[in-house]
């Protein structure tokens, strides 16, 4: 049986809180406790296989932070112990350890030895480093100067680059913008791929069901369930859907918002990101913003046009119906459905979709559109509310969708 | 029984740990040095120059007041100005050392915060710096006042200095980290303590009854042996001993300390 890549015993984290900050220094120097315990990890016990991907999720405060800190040795536990098998690389707080007087240079050489690299090893490594993060002579230069950008790269290309056995994520899936986002998503791909194991913990149901292999739910510190993720996320997302429904609502099924998406394209191999061109919603075939249509007798067709990019894989599309407090009615996406989009004869990426008969109560509805990469997962563009659907019924029917049905003798 | 071993024990661990450490972390050790003198030299115009033109300056100031403006002298033995060049130069060493291991965990933070850093190197990085700076000046100093075969015996001057400061080094980052007061008054502390050194003077110049008092500060004896060492002057068994028996004293409380200390460290900043 191979070794598994980490083993958690009774592993707890208790947060030390005192009245006065001098019966800290009194324990410290007594052996003697004076402290009020703030719970944040109860004791855990946990075995995560080699090439495993495991996803944490929960609320916030339910511990999986604490969790992940331990396993990246930036705190201690309190009591239990734990062992890993193979370095560990983190991706929770990028260049943390960068030293603003010091040139990108001298902090790769730093960064690398806090990881423990030795000099020859760090050698090794230094000019895929550099040529990964893309910051050209800016290497020679205090990291001070670096744009957000820049520091960001160098710092993610660090981290990914001290050949871990085991990454930890938290939340990110890619960093930095443009062609880099998209250049470090691969990046945690190839990472995947090559059976590294991943921890990765996130909000995003939707990227947490699609990476992970098993799931883990934290809750006040214990942890809830575990297993396949299908069946964890369900039995989460329902309790989140009771207990804070605007809350989950917003969660789309696409992917996290990004606001600010520039098309900064650095990389070589890819020399534009794809990008949404037009969309076309229409109703019985009328084009608009604002449509007006009838439970079970409209037809919704939606057309959206996207540049395909160029050295990236065909992007796909996702499509998202939500009522008007925000929360996600339907979703539809092309990899979900097997869907291979192809280009039209000017080279533009189309997806169509129709929804016929469109079994929506009444209400508004409003419509968003995501553009996605090949596996659905990193996002290129999102649009919001690209049209609005006010709906109309004939019938005394509640709720929010007539489902087909049949009265039976 | 068990008391003595445990004692024994950590005095041996707290010792050794941080050498140990520092030899399996040397590439990251090398590296923390430099950015050590990066920070102290960057955005000046004489850069790299400053660590040793520094405690040259400082010699310069203390000649000047004591020698020309005060215009000390000795009654028998070596000249005045070198017993001071010889006892103030470790002293600036130390006083530089005892003060930043004070700050030592809040400058270092940004390390350790959010990386698995091993802490335990710290003590010995912050004294590695001042010790080589200082160390350069120091053997230049004694090639001039004494030839190079006294030059080569200042060479074990400050390393002796380091390692007795080890136990301070993993007390004060302690104190200083979670008890603001005590960073404010280690300038004062440090000052009381040069007084109460004969740096400034020889014991020969203070009042019988007053010359026992400076024994009760092992930097007196520790002084005393340099200056012996250096100058010929009379050093006793006495001046080893006694320092040495207050190190193995702070030595295992000190590293017991530090360790206790690590889990608030990493969590307090």
């Amino acid at each position: 049986m191979p070794e598994p890549a980490i083993v958690l015993n009774d592993v707890s984290k208790y947060y030390k809180f005192y009245e006065r900050e001098f019966d800290r220094v009194r324990e410290i120097f007594s052996g003697k406790s004076h402290f009020k315990k703030i719970e944040a990890l109860k004791p855990v016990s946990l075995e995560v296989g080699k090439g495993e991907v495991l996803g944490i999720i929960g609320q916030n405060g339910a511990g999986k932070s604490t969790l992940l800190k331990v396993l990246a040795n930036t705190i201690l536990p309190s009591s239990g112990n734990f062992s890993i098998n193979g370095r560990v690389a983190a991706l929770l707080e990028l260049g943390a350890s960068f030293h603003p007087e010091m040139t990108g240079h001298e902090n790769v050489y730093l960064s690398c030895a806090i990881q423990g690299l030795k000099q020859q090893e760090i050698d090794e490594v230094y000019q895929e480093i550099v040529s990964f993060a893309e910051i050209g002579d800016f290497i020679h230069r205090p990291v001070k100067t670096y744009s957000s950008g820049m520091f960001v790269r160098l710092a993610f290309s660090i981290a990914t680059h001290i050949d871990p056995e085991i990454l930890i994520i938290d939340e990110a899936l890619s960093v930095g913008d443009g062609a880099f986002s998209r250049k470090s998503f691969d990046r945690i791909m190839d990472f995947k791929n090559a059976g590294k194991t991943i921890l990765f913990c996130s909000h995003s149901m939707y990227q947490v069901e699609v990476l992970c292999d098993r799931v883990v739910w934290l809750e006040n510190g214990s942890i809830r369930k575990s297993g396949e993720p299908v069946d964890v996320i369900t039995e989460y997302s329902e309790l989140m859907r009771i207990s804070a429904p605007k809350e989950e609502s917003l969660e789309r099924a696409s992917v996290e918002e990004k606001d600010n998406f520039q098309h900064q394209v650095e990389d070589a191999n890819i020399k534009s990101l794809p990008r949404i061109l037009d969309i076309q919603v229409s109703v019985d075939g009328k084009v608009s913003k604002v449509h007006k249509l009838v439970t079970g007798e409209s037809d919704l067709e939606i057309t959206v046009l996207f540049d395909p990019g160029e050295g990236v894989p065909m992007a796909s599309v996702a499509v998202g119906i939500s009522g008007g407090d925000g929360r996600l009615i339907t979703s539809a996406g092309t990899v979900n459905e097997g869907i291979t989009l192809l280009a039209n004869e000017k080279g533009q990426g189309v997806a169509r979709i129709i929804f016929p008969k469109l079994s929506l109560l009444r209400g508004n509805y409003f419509l968003d559109v995501a553009l996605l990469c090949e596996r659905g997962i990193h996002l290129y563009e999102t649009v919001r509310q690209v049209a609005e659907f006010n709906v109309q019924q004939s019938g005394l029917e509640r709720g929010i969708v007539l489902l087909p049905h049949e009265w039976l003798d | 029984m068990n008391f003595v071993q445990g004692y024994a024990r950590n005095i041996w661990s707290g010792f050794l740990t941080p050498y140990r450490s520092v030899f399996s972390h040397w590439s990251l050790y090398r590296i923390l040095v430099k950015r050590d003198i990066v920070n102290r030299t960057s955005g000046t115009m004489l850069g790299k120059l400053w660590p040793v033109v520094q405690p040259g300056l400082q010699m310069l100031g203390y000649w000047f007041l004591f020698d020309i403006v005060f215009a000390m002298r000795a009654n028998r033995g070596p000249g005045y100005l070198e017993y001071l060049l010889t006892g103030m130069l470790p002293w600036l060493c130390i006083a530089e050392i005892l003060g930043r291991s004070t700050n030592m965990f809040r400058e270092f933070s940004s390390l350790y915060r959010r990386n698995p850093f091993p802490l335990e190197i710290l003590p010995l990085l912050v004294m590695t710096i001042p010790c080589v700076v200082y160390g350069a000046v120091y053997f230049v100093l004694n090639f001039f006042l004494g030839g190079a075969e006294r030059a080569l015996m200042s060479l074990m001057v400050l390393p002796m200095f380091m390692l007795w400061l080890l136990p301070l080094a993993m007390i004060l980052p302690v104190l200083g980290l979670f008890i603001k007061d005590f960073t404010q008054a280690i300038p004062f502390l440090l000052m009381i303590t040069m007084f109460l050194t004969p740096i400034l003077y020889f014991p020969s110049m203070l009042p019988d009854g007053v010359r026992q008092i400076i024994w009760i500060n092992p930097f007196s004896d520790l002084m005393a042996v340099v200056h012996g060492v250096l100058q010929g002057m009379e050093f006793s068994l006495i001046n080893l001993v006694r320092p040495f028996l207050i190190w193995l004293l702070l030595m295992g409380p000190a590293w017991l300390v530090f360790k206790r200390s690590i889990p608030h460290i990493r969590e307090v900043l």
